[in-house]
């Protein structure tokens, strides 16, 4: 493949995702690696495997725009910008109507507020805290000695309306295993799981105008998420066709944008602290 | 993308500011040794002039706990006064303060070469504040045989009445009494009008050197004045408090006519509510330098602005600097003040720090930072962190928190 190409690539606490769009802003290549120790190196071969997916080469790539976590590691970009507006710009992409974006992550939640011009309104992040995070399913799946997919696959069979009342994740992780001594079935102890991050979901919900989009690892993985949040939101809500990759789409987007906006760049040069 | 290295630009004054911080503690390390002369402890909003008028030399251990912040050590004393029976969720001030003294340790052995804080005869608290200064206190009265004594404004004030003065000055009366009583003292009556007017004038100087940061671009910042403010709680009630506000007033005035700003290439002027990070003040900083953003204002430089001493009853004075103090104050009082100050310093965005173990001080939990968005159509941003323990702050969600609220202002700006 020859031609323009813009990359996005979210670094995030669990996964790292690359996105290719060519200069049409088709999605061309994308991928996604473990996050591992080294984010840089993580950063590098998600590329690698996205570049081979679009068929193309580094030379091809005019600009990068790095994202999550680990942004600072990666050597592709050229700009850096923050999660926040890198899922609320793919979301954006996805479903324009969108006033409301839910991206839960692996350790953190943001809640991503979009005015009617497009413009980011408000947001808000989750607490130093577990709870209400993918790291929260996961600890307990670790727990329990099952995946994520099998906790999902056990909380779609849900017959109940229980819920896990714990915030901790520790405590949460006890509660489990009081609600197996009191009998409870392994399916309804599953989707409280998931009603319990969906509760916290609805907590750092500023406003409910407008359609709600959903991102992120944990509703990309997890259906039961999905039917948590909807439950919870008593309103369907948007899962985009590449949720886990709805950071790494926006940058991808804001480094093509940078290549073809009429809009001058911000005025001022970047610049670090000497002290 | 080239970036590129800008210095910041120091405030001269910083080094008179050492040289005064020095002399003060190792004055009141002199003064806890000479038997002829008196310590008392206070707190930060306390009626310190009257103790310095019945010639004790003060000490505030606010300012010991915000250096074990700063210094990053907290996390390691908070466990032992936590074993002592201190609540992890209680003041990290109070639970440092306490877990550095149970292990011998204090920042100002480093810094001035002395052994620790001063031994103190008396100790008074303010409850204007919060609670837990009594509980401080109370811990150190026993571990030193002090006595202990304290005022209790009434708490949560909208309107302040005259009826709530004369409750407040009369229990700042019957201090002085317990005190004269105790220690075989006598206010001298006209000393007390000249302290009381020197903290005032202080405090005045203060005020104005906050009040340059309307200038564009702001001459400091929220992080210099954390610096700066040292004297005005530490000295208050004397020459020296004056005269180094003298000198920084006419520093700050000098840069605003020169157009030099704190932070380079000016470009988003924020508020800053609540208490600051001591742990992260260095982080923060930076990255606001970084992002072009200064923090022009902030409610906690302000706490030690207090209205003028009109030469009248200076117990009155203290009473109404105790009482009127912005963390005393109920909602409505506290929201109508942010909303001036926002005004007042044009101010387009604002960051309220819920700070984990000092609810008194933190502003985002009945709603406010809400109303105030919905209000002035301010952006606002909550971040969650504590004044001392760095276990509850996370910096590379907050730095990710601040980069996007700046994001955000950016994208008004468009």
């Amino acid at each position: 493949m020859s031609g323009s190409l813009y990359v996005g690539v979210d670094v995030g606490s669990s996964a790292t995702k690359c996105v290719l769009l060519d200069g049409a802003g088709r999605l061309v290549g994308r991928h996604v690696v473990p996050s591992g120790f080294d984010f840089g190196q993580s950063a590098e071969a998600a590329l690698d495997k996205a570049l081979l997916e679009a068929g193309a080469d580094r030379s091809a790539i005019v600009h990068g725009v790095a994202t999550g976590y680990g942004r600072e590691r990666v050597t592709v970009a050229t700009q850096r910008v923050t999660e926040i507006t890198c899922h609320a710009r793919g979301a954006r992409e996805w479903y324009p109507q969108v006033r409301s974006i839910i991206d839960i992550g692996g350790q953190d939640t943001k809640v991503i507020h979009v005015g009617a011009d497009g413009r980011m309104a408000d947001y808000r992040m989750n607490a130093k805290c577990a709870a209400g995070t993918g790291t929260f399913l996961e600890s307990v799946a670790l727990k329990l000695g099952i995946s994520l997919a099998e906790i999902d696959a056990l909380a779609m069979q849900c017959t109940t309306d229980t819920i896990l009342n714990s915030y901790c994740t520790v405590f949460a992780g006890t509660e489990v295993i009081e609600r197996i001594k009191a009998g409870q079935r392994r399916e309804d102890i599953s989707m409280g799981l998931f009603r319990s991050i969906a509760s916290r979901v609805v907590e750092m919900l500023a406003s409910r105008d407008g359609p709600v989009g959903v991102t992120g690892g944990v509703v990309a993985h997890c259906r039961a998420m999905v039917r948590a949040l909807e439950e919870a939101l008593q309103t369907e809500v948007l899962r985009p066709p590449l949720p886990q990759h709805a950071g790494a789409y926006g940058a991808a987007l804001i480094a093509l944008n940078r290549a073809t906006a009429h809009r001058a760049p911000q005025a001022v040069v970047p610049t670090r602290c000497e002290t | 993308m080239v970036t590129m290295a800008v210095k910041r630009v120091e405030i001269q004054a910083a080094q008179r500011l050492r040289t005064l911080l020095r002399e003060y503690f190792l004055d009141l390390d002199a003064a806890s040794r000479d038997p002829g002369r008196r310590v008392a402890w206070c707190s930060s909003a306390g009626p310190c002039e009257l103790l310095t008028a019945l010639g004790f030399e003060v000490y505030f251990p606010e300012n010991h706990g915000a250096m074990l912040g700063s210094k990053k050590v907290s996390a390691k004393y908070i466990p032992r006064a936590v074993g002592a029976g201190y609540s992890p969720e209680a003041c990290s001030y109070m639970n440092s303060d306490i877990g550095a003294a149970l292990c011998g340790y204090s920042p100002l052995q480093e810094a001035y070469g002395v052994a620790g804080p001063p031994r103190p005869d008396l100790l008074v608290y303010s409850t204007n504040q919060c609670r837990e200064v009594q509980e401080w206190w109370n811990f150190f009265g026993r571990r030193h045989g002090a006595v202990v004594l304290g005022v209790r404004p009434p708490l949560h004030l909208g309107e302040v009445a005259a009826e709530h003065l004369r409750f407040v000055r009369g229990q700042l009366a019957e201090l002085i009494e317990r005190i004269e009583a105790r220690f075989g003292l006598k206010m001298d009556e006209d000393r007390l009008r000249e302290v009381v007017d020197l903290s005032s004038r202080a405090s005045t100087l203060w005020r104005q050197v906050l009040d340059t940061a309307r200038a564009h671009p702001s001459p400091l910042t929220f992080f210099d004045g954390l610096i700066h403010m040292a004297p005005v709680i530490l000295r208050r009630g004397s020459q020296t408090a004056v005269d180094y506000y003298e000198a920084l007033l006419a520093e700050m005035q000098a840069r605003v006519a020169d157009g030099v700003g704190a932070v380079p290439h000016e470009r988003h002027r924020l508020y800053w509510d609540g208490m600051p990070v001591w742990p992260r003040v260095r982080d923060l900083s930076e990255k606001f330098f970084d992002l072009h953003a200064v923090i022009a204002a902030s409610t906690y430089c302000n706490s030690w602005a207090f209205d003028p001493y009109d030469g009248g009853d200076p117990l009155l004075w203290m009473a109404r600097t105790e009482t009127e103090v912005f963390i005393n104050r109920d909602e409505e009082v506290k929201e109508h003040f942010l909303m001036e100050m926002f005004q007042r310093f044009d101010i387009h965005g604002a960051i309220f720090h819920n700070a984990r173990t000092c609810p008194n001080n933190t502003n985002s939990r009945f709603g406010m930072a809400q109303r105030l968005r919905q209000r002035l159509d301010t952006p606002i941003l909550v971040i969650d962190g504590d004044l001392s323990d760095a276990r509850f702050f996370s910096t590379a969600q907050t730095l990710t928190n601040i980069e996007a609220f700046i994001e955000q202002l950016e994208e008004r700006l468009r």
